[in-house]
Order: structure tokens, then C-alpha cells, then sequence
């Protein structure tokens, strides 16, 4: 037999590791993204919050004894900004607008780092299971999502919300009872599409277990549409949980850009501007960062929307 | 190659003359599935009784146009899907096929319980959709797929090193060095080599991956292979490089081959006996030189005039095609499949209403004012129309100079009172393949026993 | 490219539908520029049918879809060369031939299913799911063959009728035709239009096409497809009839009457065919002469009965060879081994040197030229090149049998 790689053929040279090829795959995806400009900007506010948040106590003197709570300097209120000490200046009730926003960073990830988590996982395990087994599970397991899926996503969080109190726990809880349903929608639509495709037979042939098939076969094939609306929900996460803190759905006095919004918005009428029109800036920055970013990430690795 | 394996199943006596794979009387259907209950409303007979037995070290070719069942029956024998009825055996022994045969002469309520006894032995042991635990793992190693489509039968995620080793991970045959020496060895024996292990598929070319997922195929050692159109679609300069490695590897090896095709040209040279398919039923069986030298089945004749050999013929030479589509397979037509589109066709070849339906809305206008059919059986039916003059010109249609000879031979009566046509054929029989000769078995009746009685 | 073996000027002019001139179409790609067609020249005779055969990848298809411009710019890029087309009235008049490459959009659009036709390898994807197989047919007479709407009017069109039948009405003109007293005329329009596409449809042989021109695509079988295609294709008579490897979806039985009916219409409507395909047994029974391409360049042009008889090029003997026929012994199967090269700035050199059994060191030195490219045979190959035109010693030539038997 001839070996049928040609001369000239664009393969890379000579023998290398099972390692340096995934890491050489990841560093070219990377790359690909990154040389899109606003997936860049996107990655670079994202890097400067997350940097912010985890030099919160390092960029401000953490509150105790609960440093999530705002201090509070009676003796500054309604300070605008560049004052000394309050460079971001004060609300009217005496927080620091800087501290605010510095921690209420730190918040958002959290936040949206348990939120996005745990949809994340049960959303393809329940996807997951309907798709992979089929049958009236699948019947099930529809129905439910499609019964969440009527009620309007924001309405049902502030009902959860709402019934549960006010408390930023309960709203982390309201919003990862409404999140997962996207997911397990996505991955059974994925894995449907991906149970199709000959390799999975081949596997089936060679005599592989259907556990093995689902974990080598399916989920990395079909995971690529949930990366990106993961990465979009990061932030839009944070809007929501900011409405709902915004709306009162949170305990006064966090650190969290929403309820400081809601703090400031009073002031506005009377020129304080600054009180919630920062901590909004956050948000809308927050948002937007993510967006671009996931905006990117599909290109790159969702051939359907046409980017490859 | 690699080191000697202990065989999970010590082979039977004799195994070694055995057929590697017997096919009995196998169907396929699919159900139809409509409205909001998804009721059940009919099946599609993708395969419909089909039976052949495969050699050892023998390569079956399989033909026939797209939707004749090939693939399904392929999936079938692979065991990616159950059969609905009949059953595929993996090394059944001449005395039991016999006896199966025998028995299948018996109805149910007659046999014995020793007869009983007897049909689930050999069930359990060689019958593939009811082997359990060893006899199931013997088989799936020993019966291994090629896929048509080389660009989706590789997991785009995996390297070459994991596709082709994971059989050997499955069964625990090798880790870490030695998986790797093994799998070098098997992308050898196709050609390639260590220098493509730590590659993705989408780095290769169509002949590359197929080389690719033979090197799978053969991983376990497997005794017979099912090649699904494992070159259709590639180039010509291509496919004579997968198809020549195939060979080798056949000869080396001692493989048996299933081979399923829709290029004659292909299957001639690759097989010992070819069956030709045709709406989920079989035309015509025969080794491959007989079946070319001298068909018994017009249909085959058809596949034959439609795609000739390339050196043969001059460039004049006509290349005839066949008139009409495909009939639904969901309602074959009765008698010979074939007979609606067959130019050698005869009144006795199974006419029935649906041709004369179908004639007419093929040939005029008198079905947009039909109304309802009531089938006595698939020969005599009445055709209510919404008026008379309707029926009474679709009677005048049906007699005319226009409608093929043979359709108005098997014509019984066709009368026509008010807006209703009673249309009568003369009822026929199924057709059975038959031996009509060496081995040669076709299933048209102009060949048939049969013959003798038109 | 010199043209050794052409036919004189004058009868070029009058005998020639196309005129295909060293075209170069690139294709921008990361890697680099893709030189996906690299130099192709090729007559096309009035009346005659020309192959273009050749696999995955060379160019065939390309080439194809250069004559009414079909390839997106950007990524390609017509890097070259030229397309002359002769229509019906430029041949009678003797006037010039346009440049498909260069003349304005709004002229090639004029030329696209008028007087150049394409049928596409998947019929089920060239038809619109949405429409009925009459609305589609019926766009062809509306585009380019609205005076023939009108030929048979008795007495002066009114001017709304006269717009609908280019489908140039205005949204009060479209209501307007609804009601008297431009109903009648606004019917016998549409029975007009009914009549032709029922004729267009009756010669492709579709049985009862009346009841073919109220279906939609997805209830037609693909043979069936393929012929509402033709029928479209064939509907302005076009001068030119470009067929892109249009049985390759379909069963051989259904191809071989669809490649049947497509002789039959060339005869019937005096049109010339450029037939791209893959299938060397397919194109040896409809084409007259042959182009054989490889990796974006023609290897040997000759009629069909060369091409297969006396096949020069190494590449198109190699082809014929790797068919399975009954000449052949179980895995005795001559095979090419190899693959296509790269055509990402391709080197000056034989494209085929790599896979090529006799070649010598000027074939990876010196690119071959194709030895004239007129209606006659001629080959891209040193082997059939004198070594004085080269300037190399004799024993560098490569050594082939130039009259296999």
C-alpha cells in the first residue's frame, strides 16, 4: 500500500503528543475569536471587572463585620463625585457609590457564576436525559420545560422571588428555577441532531456502552451552542438579578449594583446623578461585555450562523 | 499483525463450513405515524422478507437503487436495529438452518416441545437479536460496519489515536504503549501511518478518513464486514484505492464481506454473489459472472442497460432508463414489484387498481372528480366519481389504444353504472424467488416454473 | 495560451457559441490564495455538447458557474482570462461576442436563463419549497419571454397587461386586474402562461403536467424534479444549456432517461451543452468532445471517441483505468495513488507529477501547456512535446507510449 498523504498537503509536521495537538486545537480557536476587535473589548472589560472584583478589599477597606453590606458615613451624604475618600461620591443615606460598585462586582459574580453553574448542569442533564433517552421521559421532560417556558422569564423569577421574600439568596434561587429550562431545551435539540450522525452507530458497531456513547460521542458534540448562551446569560443574569434587586427583591443595604440604583434614583430629580447612574453604568458595562464575548464565541464555534 | 487473542467462544463443530451470516425471511417495517395520538396508520415495508446465506471469505453484493432496502437490511444484519420479523444467524450450521426450514413448514401449534427446545437452542446461541451476554459480545466484534459517509461516521472530536483504538479499549485488548503500538499497526494495514495518530478527522481527505474507519472495522478482528456504499462518495481514482485495499485486506484476513451498493460496475468486481433488490423484496440471486452474463430479471436487465460498463459498447450505444417512479413502499404493488415500470411486463404480472388509478392520474383529468374508492380487494374495486359522464370517460380511458397491452390483458371486467367504474383484475398470486438453476434464483415469472402456465 | 491546432478565423466566429480564454478564478482563503480554476481554455461549437469531467475539487464546477457569474466575489475573484459568448443574433449579424467576465451585471442578468441556462446537481435545492412547480416555470416566461406572452393578443395589449406580463404591476394595478374590466384580459394572460408552461413541461415528458404544475417541489420525485428543472432551463431556447452533474442525485435508471431527454431537447432546440460531470461513463455517452481538468486546469481536450480510444494525458488514463468494468480482475484495480495537490500557490510545475508514473525532472521544473485549445485535440503534457521546444535533452522527456492500444 501507498500512504496517500501527498506532498504538499497542509498537514502539520511529524509525530506530536495527544497534548500538544488539543492544546495547538484550543490555541488556534482562541486566536480566532480574539482576532474578532469587539470579542476583544468584550474579553478586556471582562478581565477589568473580574480584576476589580477580586481586589475588592484590596481597592477599599471591606465592611464588617459583613463587607457585602455598604458602609455607611453619616457624615457624608449626598457628596458628589471626585470628593476626597468618595471618588465615585456618596448616596443619601452615606454609602460610598465606589464601594458599591467595586463589591457589588463581586457580587454580580457571584451571582451569576452559582446561577450559570448550577442551569448549566442540571439544564443538560435534563436535556440531556430527554434527548439521549427518547420516549416518554422525553415527553416528560418537554412538557415541563414548555409549561416554564410560557410564563415569562423575569414575571416567574419575581414571583419566586416574591413568595420566598426579599433576600439576594432567594433571588439566586428564583433565577436558577427559571435559567436551567434554555438549557435542557438547547441539548436535546443538539443531541437529537448529533444522535443522527454515523459515528455514533460506529460506536454502537464497535459495541460501546450507551454511557461511554452519551460522554465521548454526544455531549462534546453537542455542548458548543450551550458555551455560548452560557457566556451571554453571565450577563444577562446580572440584569435580571439587578431588576429584581432594583425592585426591591433584595436586602437593603447590599452592595449590589441594582439596589444601589434604586437607592440613587430619588436623587436624580434633584441632580444627583451620580448615586444610580454609576452603579447602572456597571450593569449596562457588565451586559454588554458579555454579550460581545458570546456574540464572538458563536461565531467561532456555531457553523450555522455562517462564521466558518 | 498483533499477537494471538484467546477467542471468547471456542468454535463449534462445524463451525469452519458454516455460513458466517444466515438471513431468513427477514422483514423491516417502519411505522407510519400521523395526527396528534401519533396512530399508527400503515408501515413502510423497507425490507420485506428477504433470505441469503454469506460464506465464508465470500464478499455478497448487494444492489439495487436508493429506498430498495439495502441500507436498512445492511443495518439490519449489523444489529443497529431489530428485524420485525424472520431472523439473522451468525454461524448457523447446515443441519440447523435445515431444521429451521423444516420447521417453518410446521404451524406453531404442531411442533413438539423437543421442537421447541431444539428452535430456542439455536436462537439463543446463533440468532443475533437474541443472543445474550458472550454469544452477543462474539458477535458484535466479530461483525463490524463501513459507513457510506466517511465525513460523519468520525467522531470530529476524537483523535485518530481514540477512533481507531477504542474498539481495543472497549473489550480492555490494550493500554497506554501497547494501544498505541497496536493502532499504528492497524493504520498501516491501511495504508497510512504513526505520523496521522494524533490528528483530527477534518485534517484528512475523504479517502484518508474511509482508510480511517476501516482500520476501526478492523481493530477487533472481526470475521465479516458490512461495507455500506463505503465508496460512493468518493472520486474514481479514489474508490480504486479503498476498493483494491479492500480486497488485499480480504484475502489476508480471510473476511467476509457484505457489500452494499448502487454501482454495478463496483459490485461485479468486488463479489462472489450479488442479490438485486428491489422495493424491499429480491429480483434476482446469482454469482456475480452469471448474473451479468446472463440475467433472469428484467429489472436487473434494467440496472444492466442503464449504467453500462464503460470499455464495453460504442459511444452510440443507447443507455435506456425506466419509465415511472418508485412505487410507495408503504403499498407495494401486488404480484412482481416490478411491474409497473417493467418493459417486458405481462397481464400476469399482478395488475391491480392502484395501476389503473394511477395510469389515470397520470393520463387525464377524470380523478379531479373522484370521490371515493371501495376496495373489495387490491383487483376489484369500485371508483365513485361525482358524476357519470366522469366514470363513463375514465371507462372510455381505460379501454382505449393508450393504456399498456398488458394492464388491459389482465383487465377482467370493467363496468360502469352511473358515476360508479367497477374495475376487476384477475387476481395473481405473490411471486416467489425460485431456482432455476445452479443457483441462480430470480423471482420473474417469465423465468419461473411458472412460465410454463401463462 | 498559443493555439496550435485552431480552425481558421472565420470559421471560429461562425461555428462557436463560447470561447473560453485562459480564466483564472481564485479564491481567498486563510491560507492562502486557492487557485481553484488556473488557466482554462476551451471552444464551445454551436450545436455540440462539451464534457468537462474531472474530480472533486479541480475546477469543473467552478469553471461552469464563471459563464453567468455565479461565484460570490468575495471570497473569489475572476483573477483573468475571458469568457466570449456568441448569442443566436450576434452569430446572424455577425457582431462581436461579449465577455461574460466583463460586461455589466444587469446584461449578465439578462444573459442567466435566457440565452444561458444551468440545471444544478440537486434539483431539490435549485426549487423553491414555497412555490408550485407553475409559479416557478412561470417566472422564466414573465423574465425574459413576456412579448411572447403577448405574441398572440388580438389587437394592442392594454399597458397594464403589458407590465403584468413582465410582472412589472404596481400594487393598485395587481387589484385593479382583479375586477372588470381588466378580469378577462388579466385570465387570458394567466392562460397564456398556463399554456407554455404546460408545453415547456409536456416535452421534458413529465406525464399529465397540468397536474405537475399545481404541485409543490417536495411531492415530485427527484427525477421528476430534475425534469421541471429542464423544462425551466429550456423554456427561452437557450443558446447555451450549462448542465452541472445533473444525474448525480439520482438513481441510474432515472438518470439514464434523464440523460436521454436531454440529447433529444439539445436536438430539438439547437442548443449547446457544457455537461459537467464526474462520471466518465455518463459524459462518454452524451458529449461530443471531451475537456478533461485536473487540480484547476485542463489536462487533454479531444473528441469523445479520443478521449477514449487514444487517451494521451497520464491523468486521463489513469482515470479510465481506475473504473471498475469487466476488463478488470478483484483487486487488480489500477489506482492513482495519492491525492490532488494543494492549489494554494501552486508551484510551476506539472500538477499531475506527483501521482504521474513517468514523470521526469522537468515536469517538476516546467509547467506543460496545453497545445492549443481549439476544436481539436491537445494534451498538457511534455511527453508530446518535442525536446527542442523545451530546450532540454531528449532523455528528459518523459517516456510514455504515446499510441496505447
Amino acid at each position: 500500500m501507498v500512504d496517500s498523504t501527498a506532498p504538499g498537503t497542509t498537514l502539520a509536521p511529524a509525530v506530536s503528543g495527544p497534548l500538544a495537538v488539543r492544546l495547538r486545537r484550543a490555541g488556534e480557536l482562541s486566536r480566532e475569536v480574539l482576532r474578532n476587535p469587539t470579542t476583544f473589548l468584550g474579553l478586556i472589560i471582562i478581565v477589568g471587572l473580574i480584576t476589580m472584583a477580586a481586589l475588592a478589599p484590596v481597592l477599599t477597606e471591606p465592611n464588617t463585620p459583613d463587607a457585602y453590606q455598604m458602609p455607611r458615613d453619616w457624615g457624608a451624604i449626598n457628596e458628589p463625585p471626585g470628593t476626597p475618600g468618595h471618588i465615585f461620591g456618596t448616596t443619601s443615606t452615606g454609602g460610598d457609590v465606589f464601594y458599591g460598585v467595586v463589591w457589588g462586582a463581586r457580587t454580580s459574580l457571584r451571582m451569576s457564576m452559582i446561577v450559570v453553574g448550577f442551569t448549566v448542569v442540571f439544564g443538560t442533564a435534563m436535556g440531556s436525559i430527554a434527548g439521549f433517552v427518547g420516549g416518554r421521559v422525553d415527553e416528560i421532560i418537554m412538557r415541563i420545560v414548555d409549561v416554564l417556558l410560557a410564563i415569562p422569564e423575569l414575571i416567574f423569577a419575581l414571583a419566586i422571588a416574591a413568595v420566598l421574600g426579599p433576600s439576594f439568596a432567594n433571588i439566586i434561587f428564583a433565577l436558577s428555577v427559571v435559567f436551567w429550562v434554555k438549557y435542557a431545551r438547547i441539548i436535546r435539540g443538539q443531541i437529537i441532531h448529533v444522535k443522527q450522525n454515523d459515528y455514533v452507530d460506529s460506536a454502537r458497531v464497535v459495541g460501546d456502552s450507551k454511557f461511554n456513547i452519551y460522554r465521548k460521542d454526544v455531549l462534546p458534540n453537542s455542548v458548543t451552542p450551550v458555551v455560548v448562551q452560557a457566556t451571554l446569560d453571565m450577563g444577562g443574569i446580572v440584569l435580571v438579578g439587578a431588576t429584581l434587586s432594583f425592585i426591591g427583591l433584595a436586602e437593603a443595604g447590599l452592595a449590589e449594583w441594582g439596589v444601589l440604583v434604586s437607592e440613587g434614583q430619588a436623587g436624580i430629580s434633584s441632580g444627583r446623578w451620580w448615586a444610580s447612574t454609576i452603579p447602572g453604568a456597571m450593569v449596562f458595562l457588565w451586559a454588554l461585555a458579555f454579550n460581545l464575548l458570546g456574540d464572538g464565541l458563536r461565531d467561532v464555534l456555531d457553523p450555522r450562523t455562517g462564521g466558518r | 499483525m498483533t499477537a494471538v487473542r484467546d477467542e471468547p467462544l471456542a468454535p463449534e463443530p462445524g463451525v469452519d463450513s458454516a455460513p458466517v451470516i444466515t438471513v431468513r425471511g427477514v422483514r423491516k417495517y417502519f411505522p407510519i405515524r400521523e395526527g396528534v395520538l401519533q396512530k399508527v396508520v400503515g408501515h413502510v415495508r423497507a425490507v420485506d422478507g428477504v433470505s441469503f446465506e454469506i460464506p465464508r471469505g465470500e464478499t455478497l453484493g448487494l444492489v439495487g437503487e436508493s429506498g430498495c432496502g439495502k441500507t436498512t437490511l445492511g443495518r439490519c444484519i449489523a444489529g443497529l436495529t431489530d428485524a420485525t420479523d424472520g431472523g439473522i444467524y451468525f454461524r448457523l450450521a447446515e443441519s440447523d438452518r435445515l431444521f429451521l426450514d423444516e420447521m417453518d413448514a410446521v404451524p406453531e401449534a404442531e411442533r413438539t416441545l423437543q421442537h421447541q427446545a431444539r428452535i430456542e437452542a439455536i436462537d439463543l446461541a446463533h440468532r443475533i437479536d437474541r443472543m445474550k451476554g458472550d454469544s452477543w459480545r462474539s458477535y458484535r466484534r466479530n461483525c463490524q460496519f463501513v459507513f457510506q459517509d466517511a465525513f460523519s461516521s468520525l467522531n470530529p472530536r476524537q483523535l485518530v489515536k481514540d477512533i481507531v483504538g477504542r474498539p481495543l479499549k472497549v473489550y480492555k485488548e490494550a493500554s497506554g504503549p501497547e494501544l498505541t503500538d497496536r493502532v499504528v499497526d492497524l493504520l498501516q494495514s491501511v495504508g497510512m501511518g504513526r505520523q496521522h495518530l494524533y490528528r483530527y478527522p477534518h485534517e484528512f481527505s475523504g479517502g484518508q478518513r474511509q482508510r480511517i474507519s476501516i482500520a476501526r472495522a478492523l481493530a477487533l478482528e472481526p470475521e465479516f464486514i458490512v461495507l455500506d456504499e463505503p465508496t460512493s462518495a468518493l472520486d474514481v481514482s479514489v474508490q480504486s484505492q479503498i476498493l483494491n485495499l479492500l480486497h488485499e485486506l480480504q484475502q489476508e484476513r480471510g473476511l467476509t464481506y457484505l457489500f452494499i451498493t448502487h454501482d454495478l460496475g463496483v459490485v461485479r468486481l468486488m463479489s462472489d454473489d450479488i442479490v438485486v433488490m428491489y422495493l424491499g423484496e429480491v429480483m434476482e440471486r446469482a454469482t456475480a459472472s452469471e448474473l451479468f452474463a446472463a440475467p433472469r430479471h428484467p429489472y436487473t436487465e434494467a440496472l444492466l442497460a442503464a449504467n453500462p460498463d464503460l470499455l464495453e459498447g460504442d459511444e452510440e450505444a443507447e443507455m435506456r432508463g425506466l419509465e415511472g417512479t418508485v412505487p410507495d413502499p408503504a403499498r407495494p404493488p401486488q404480484g412482481c414489484r416490478f411491474h409497473t415500470r417493467c418493459p417486458a411486463a405481462i397481464p400476469q404480472c399482478g395488475w391491480e387498481v392502484d395501476d389503473a388509478v394511477a395510469w389515470l392520474a397520470d393520463n387525464s383529468t377524470t380523478l379531479d372528480e373522484l370521490s371515493g374508492v371501495e376496495r373489495a380487494s387490491e383487483f376489484d374495486a369500485a371508483v365513485r366519481f361525482r358524476d357519470s359522464d366522469a366514470a363513463a370517460e375514465a371507462k372510455a380511458l381505460l379501454e382505449g389504444p393508450e393504456v399498456s397491452a398488458p394492464m388491459q390483458g389482465a383487465l377482467l371486467a370493467l363496468s360502469a353504472s352511473g358515476a360508479e367504474l367497477r374495475i376487476q383484475f384477475t387476481e395473481v398470486d405473490p411471486v416467489e424467488l425460485e431456482d432455476v438453476g445452479e443457483g441462480h434464483l430470480t423471482s420473474c415469472i417469465l423465468h419461473t416454473s411458472r412460465s410454463t402456465h401463462l | 495560451m498559443t493555439a496550435a491546432a485552431q480552425l481558421p478565423a472565420a470559421d471560429r466566429t461562425t461555428a462557436l457559441v463560447a470561447s473560453v480564454e485562459d480564466l483564472k478564478v481564485h479564491f481567498e482563503t486563510k491560507a492562502g490564495v486557492l487557485h481553484a480554476v488556473d488557466g482554462v481554455s476551451f471552444d464551445i461549437a454551436d450545436g455540440e455538447t462539451v464534457g468537462l469531467v474531472g474530480e472533486t475539487g479541480c475546477g469543473k464546477s467552478v469553471t461552469a458557474r464563471s459563464f453567468l457569474r455565479l461565484i460570490p466575489t468575495p471570497p473569489g475573484k475572476y483573477a483573468g482570462g475571458s469568457i466570449k459568448f456568441w448569442s443566436k443574433e450576434a452569430r446572424a449579424n455577425g457582431s462581436d461576442p461579449v465577455d461574460l467576465l466583463s460586461v455589466p451585471t444587469s446584461d449578465i442578468l439578462d444573459i442567466r436563463g435566457n440565452r444561458i441556462a444551468m440545471i444544478f446537481q440537486d434539483p431539490g435545492k435549485a426549487l423553491n419549497p414555497a412555490l408550485a412547480i407553475r409559479e416557478q416555470v412561470a417566472e422564466v416566461f414573465y423574465q425574459h419571454r413576456s412579448d411572447d406572452l403577448l405574441a398572440e393578443w388580438n389587437g394592442n395589449p392594454p399597458s397594464v397587461i403589458r407590465r403584468a406580463a413582465g410582472q412589472r404591476s404596481g400594487k393598485l394595478e395587481w387589484v385593479a386586474m382583479k375586477f372588470p374590466p381588466l378580469r378577462s384580459q388579466a385570465r387570458r394572460l394567466r392562460k397564456r402562461v398556463d399554456d407554455l408552461v404546460g408545453e415547456a413541461l409536456a416535452e421534458t415528458q413529465i406525464p399529465n403536467p397540468r397536474k405537475i404544475m399545481a404541485s409543490y417541489p417536495h411531492e415530485l420525485s427527484g427525477g421528476m424534479k430534475q425534469r421541471v428543472m429542464i423544462a425551466q432551463a429550456l423554456a427561452c431556447n437557450p443558446d447555451l444549456l450549462i448542465a452541472d452533474e445533473p444525474t448525480t442525485a439520482l438513481d441510474v435508471t432515472i438518470q439514464a432517461r434523464i440523460l436521454e431527454l436531454i440529447r433529444e431537447l439539445q436536438h430539438a432546440h439547437q442548443t449547446s451543452v457544457l455537461y459537467i460531470s464526474h462520471d466518465l461513463s455518463l459524459v462518454r455517452r452524451i458529449c461530443d468532445r471531451i475537456a478533461v481538468m485536473y487540480a484547476g486546469r485542463i489536462a487533454e481536450i479531444g473528441t469523445t471517441n479520443e478521449i477514449f480510444h487514444e487517451p494521451r494525458h497520464p491523468y486521463t488514463r489513469g482515470l479510465l483505468a481506475a473504473v471498475p468494468s469487466f476488463a478488470h480482475e478483484r483487486g487488480k484495480l489500477a489506482a492513482i495513488e495519492g491525492n490532488v495537490p494543494e492549489l494554494i500557490s501552486p508551484p510551476a510545475s506539472c500538477r499531475f507529477h506527483t501521482r504521474c508514473e513517468y514523470a521526469t525532472e522537468i515536469c517538476r521544473r516546467i509547467d506543460p501547456v496545453l497545445d492549443g485549445h481549439g476544436i481539436g485535440r491537445s494534451v498538457a503534457c511534455h511527453g508530446y512535446v518535442s525536446p527542442e521546444e523545451l530546450g532540454v535533452a531528449a532523455a528528459d522527456i518523459p517516456r510514455l507510449d504515446r499510441s496505447p492500444a
